[in-house]
């Protein structure tokens, strides 16, 4: 906006939300999905998706069970891998280079593209050790090196203030949302391009879910992030782009203010407004 | 619940059923009440604005009074319709066209309350001006743009009824005679006090009523860009005519059959 929209003094500009005209042309792409097409045995479950997920941003799937969102999502990590019947057509670029080429090392591909599911899953470990884990095993012995990232993880988190003075204590005696932003936090140690949350906070009381969707908000600056809910309250409030997807399509995908609040496609307005069935 | 007669129901039956499709019943019903609310109120205004132009013309107090009264209704209602809208937004979180049409009502129930103190403010004017006669200075400019905002008043309910947004178009470009009307019956009323100065407190207490009845049908237009928010999601509100129609062209796929100029 130009100084016409200043009217004594007050800047209408700045009153509007800051991302409230968010558009997916203007952004920088981090993941790109091309045709893709997943089967389990005979049965197709995605029916060719195609779309670009922002960098630095929030990306939520919605959709009924079974629609494929988690199918989706598992295959930006690989790890659809793990299930033998599963077989994949088309493409899957991160930035821009084919995740499902041959040549990629699924477990530096794994460290890139960090994961974190609906149960809290610490390893039965002090709560130093769970979040130290992938440093660990990326080789770095370093203790400094290691005390740094552990502090920085924990902070990332919103952990450190509560678990500061009990480091050493097992991670199985927290609460689990406070287990569920450890797992957040050993993800992020080894410094992912991308957060994959599966139904984070579904396993949580109403505090501890809002303290992840604020973690969420806070990790998008260093992030991308794609988080798979069932919970539309949550895509709305924590996401910046809203997917909607239904029996392995991928039905209408924009900003999350215009999807919640004018959606294009019939399906989609009967989803989120509680019409299907 | 409100003291409202028998005869107040809404002036046509509700159209559309995409309100009775919810998975949960009981949000079907709260968003059908609410609307049937607030069709039930329009008419308790519409008639409130008929009420009091009558009252005026005819020099009928009584009428005046009972009408007088009735706003009290009104006001209340307008509580109670958009307490009913918080909580339902509270409750149910609503999205997509559940939340426009809340957003909607909740917005429409102001400008008919505003609307019932328009036809009160006339009403008082009517018992200011009832000795003066029937054949005062003016009253013919009030009854024709009084017919004009009746009808407005009348067909924007029937729109909200029916979600029929060339209707609402058609009363937010009717908004625009009305304007019209108005300047010139003011120039005329103008010219007659400059003329007879003993006139002066009767004409101005005219010219007030057709202030309210002008008020009338910018409220009417109101209503037509909330319902037009409501169906197709985009807020018409301080937007030309021309910008109006091309929102309602395109929600109704071009069928609007209009031959008159917008501007």
């Amino acid at each position: 906006m130009t100084s016409e929209a200043k009217t004594h003094a007050i800047d209408i500009a700045s009153m509007q939300r800051g991302e409230s005209n968010l558009n997916l042309a203007d952004e920088e792409i981090t993941l790109q999905v091309k045709d893709l097409r997943l089967s389990y045995g005979d049965k197709e479950a995605l029916h060719g998706i195609n779309m670009d997920i922002p960098k630095n941003r929030v990306t939520a799937f919605i959709g009924p069970s079974g629609c494929g969102k988690s199918t989706l999502l598992r295959c930006f990590n690989r790890m659809n891998d793990l299930v033998d019947s599963c077989s994949i057509t088309g493409q899957l670029l991160l930035d821009g280079d084919n995740i499902y080429d041959r040549t990629v090392n699924v477990a530096d591909l794994r460290r890139r593209v960090g994961m974190v599911f609906q149960k809290p899953n610490p390893f039965p470990k002090s709560i130093y050790e769970n979040v130290a884990y992938g440093l660990r095993i990326q080789g770095i012995n370093k203790k400094r090196v290691i005390d740094e990232t552990v502090e920085w993880a924990l902070r990332s988190a919103a952990l450190w203030d509560e678990v500061k003075d009990r480091l050493h204590e097992s991670a199985l005696g927290m609460s689990g949302g406070q287990q569920q932003r450890l797992v957040i936090a050993r993800t992020v140690a080894v410094k992912p391009e991308v957060l994959l949350l599966d139904e984070p906070a579904s396993a949580l009381d109403p505090i501890s879910t809002l303290k992840i969707e604020e973690l969420i908000h806070e990790l998008k600056n260093d992030f991308t992030i794609v988080i798979v809910t069932h919970n539309m309250q949550q895509a709305a409030r924590v996401s910046d782009y809203t997917a909607f997807m239904y029996m392995g399509d991928l039905i209408e995908f924009g900003a999350t203010d215009t999807l919640f609040t004018k959606p294009e496609k019939k399906q989609t307005e009967d989803y989120i407004t509680g019409r299907y069935g | 619940m409100w003291p409202v007669s028998a005869t107040e129901k809404p002036i046509v039956e509700l159209e559309n059923a995409n309100y009775s499709t919810h998975i949960s019943q009981q949000f079907n019903e709260e968003l059908e009440k609410i609307r049937t609310q607030m069709l039930t109120m329009g008419g308790i205004v519409e008639r409130q604005v008929s009420d009091a132009v009558e009252a005026l013309l005819t020099g009928d107090v009584e009428l005046a009074e009972q009408s007088r009264r009735i706003d009290q209704q009104t006001n209340a209602m307008e509580l109670m319709i958009d307490e009913q809208c918080t909580t339902t937004i509270a409750r149910r979180q609503p999205a997509a066209s559940d939340l426009r049409l809340i957003v909607s009502i909740s917005r429409a129930v102001a400008d008919l309350e505003r609307i019932g103190d328009e036809a009160t403010r006339i009403c008082k004017m009517a018992i200011e001006l009832a000795d003066s006669g029937v054949n005062q200075r003016g009253f013919q400019e009030v009854r024709h743009i009084g017919n004009l905002v009746r009808d407005m008043v009348k067909d924007i309910l029937t729109a909200f009824a029916r979600n029929d947004l060339e209707m609402a178009y058609r009363v937010a470009k009717q908004d625009k005679n009305v304007d019209q009307e108005y300047r010139t019956a003011m120039r005329s009323l103008v010219t007659y006090m400059m003329e007879d100065a003993r006139a002066i407190s009767n004409v101005l207490n005219v010219i007030w009523v057709l202030r309210s009845l002008e008020r009338i049908g910018d409220h009417a237009r109101n209503l037509s860009e909330h319902l037009i928010y409501q169906v197709s999601g985009t807020d018409v509100r301080h937007q030309s005519l021309k910008q109006m129609k091309q929102t309602v062209q395109e929600e109704s796929e071009g069928s609007l059959q209009d031959e008159g100029n917008e501007e």
